[in-house]
């Protein structure tokens, strides 16, 4: 199997808001709390992206600080902290990833992605629900194409134009395939969401 | 474009890889508060939150939480052979304390000293190992710059394709309130990579590693000054760049 369950890697043990708080009053156990709910989850999302171990922590550990220092703006109540850390976490590292193979970065965007006011509202312990695992299942039974563009896009951060010429396929193919993928997706999780 | 036309942009958007002209309509539905896009965003942000998660499970090694509370100011590594030395030195000046002066407050006081001195040094002995670790690596190269300067900066760069870049560096002024030195790692044609911030001692030297690979094109290494939050591309004068192109094979 391709892909393997990371969700019970989520240690949710105490709600997110009161560890949010906790790091916005600047404890330092706090920050130690986070790693320790989502250190494993940050970690494996920017391995797939970068492929080196070394370089994986090494952006994890950026990825934590930024959390650390941007986490003034990022609303304790309304916040959903886990689905931010992992925004931030695989903007370092395709942004590692664009950098050292000479494509564009695209700062702004990520700028624009990965900024905590964005992250609200959201279902609380996310990673660890049921859509979660409706979500892995999903991925999991793509047809290999449908598959191959989401793992393009999400752990390469490969433009639809980008992926044609990975792939050899004409770019209107490309973009019915990510379409339709990502329609599958979200079918997913409306059928979790009823 | 209505709503219903971007519905499919959404997840792209939020990854950062919607194309023109979905981008530039999704945003202007955005700034204008669109319920409906608001809506579809904030799923697609859980979605892309979901996928990431679903990524093959892998364990980080130990020492990486002890590095990240490290770089945040907090909490001493541990593990170091003279570690236990130091605890019972600690343990000892706490009893002649409490013997020769029977006073709480002067206890306490001289354990946060002594706990302060072994984060600190805890701190530096891990920069050091990672410096050893390249200066020693087989693959390693140096260069020396600012050779013959009446003034600052010069120095050392020790470059290891496999491990990292290693900069120690003397006569480098401290830098003022609210700025931190930048190392930058430049390829021959591209833009700076960033490569680490750091600050200089009282007495103007300074070492700063920046673990991993380094780009088989690298050309430059150059420090600027900066904000001490970083930035993505240098905006400043260099103090000093120095080649490397050739010392990475």
């Amino acid at each position: 199997m391709m892909l393997l369950p990371i969700l019970m890697a989520v240690q949710i043990r105490a709600d997110d808001s009161g560890l949010v708080a906790r790091m916005q009053r600047r404890d330092p156990q706090a920050l130690a709390e986070l790693y320790d709910r989502y250190g494993a989850v940050t970690y494996s999302l920017i391995l797939r992206v970068v492929r080196d171990t070394g370089i994986a922590e090494d952006l994890v550990q950026e990825t934590f600080l930024r959390v650390w220092n941007r986490v003034s703006g990022f609303d304790a109540q309304k916040g959903s902290i886990g689905p931010w850390l992992l925004a931030v976490a695989r903007n370092r590292a395709i942004d590692y990833l664009r950098s050292a193979g000479g494509r564009e970065r695209n700062a702004v965007e990520y700028e624009e992605t990965d900024h905590p006011s964005l992250y609200c509202d959201m279902e609380k312990d996310i990673l660890a629900s049921d859509k979660a695992r409706k979500v892995k299942s999903a991925i999991d039974k793509l047809p290999a194409n449908y598959r191959q563009v989401i793992e393009l896009a999400y752990f390469e951060g490969l433009s639809q134009t980008e992926m044609a010429a990975r792939m050899g396929q004409p770019l209107g193919t490309v973009k019915t395939w990510v379409r339709t993928a990502l329609k599958n997706l979200r079918d997913e999780l409306a059928v979790v969401s009823v | 474009m209505n709503c219903n036309e971007l519905r499919d942009h959404y997840e792209l958007y939020t990854i950062g890889l919607a194309d023109e002209p979905e981008r530039s309509e999704i945003r202007s539905h955005l700034n204008r508060e669109c319920e409906v896009c608001m809506e579809g965003m904030r799923r697609a942000r859980e979605t892309a939150a979901l996928v990431g998660a679903a990524a093959p499970p892998a364990t980080p090694s130990a020492k990486l939480r002890r590095r990240i509370l490290a770089s945040a100011g907090f909490e001493q590594p541990r593990g170091f052979g003279w570690a236990p030395a130091l605890a019972g030195a600690l343990a000892f000046s706490l009893i002649a304390c409490v013997y020769f002066a029977g006073r709480q407050r002067d206890v306490a006081r001289e354990l946060d000293r002594v706990t302060s001195i072994s984060r600190q040094q805890n701190m530096d002995l891990t920069r050091l190992n990672e410096a050893f670790s390249i200066i020693n690596g087989a693959d390693t190269r140096v260069t020396t710059f600012g050779d013959g300067q009446s003034k600052p900066p010069s120095g050392r760069i020790f470059a290891s394709p496999s491990q990292g870049v290693l900069l120690i560096a003397s006569n480098l002024p401290q830098a003022p309130a609210g700025k931190a030195y930048e190392m930058w790692v430049i390829p021959k044609g591209g833009k700076p990579l960033r490569a680490g911030m750091f600050q200089s001692s009282s007495d103007g030297t300074a070492m700063h590693v920046q673990r991993g690979r380094v780009d088989p094109n690298a050309d430059l290494v150059a420090v600027t000054l900066e904000d001490e939050a970083g930035v993505d591309a240098p905006t400043t004068t260099p103090l000093f760049a120095t080649p490397i192109r050739g010392i990475i094979p």
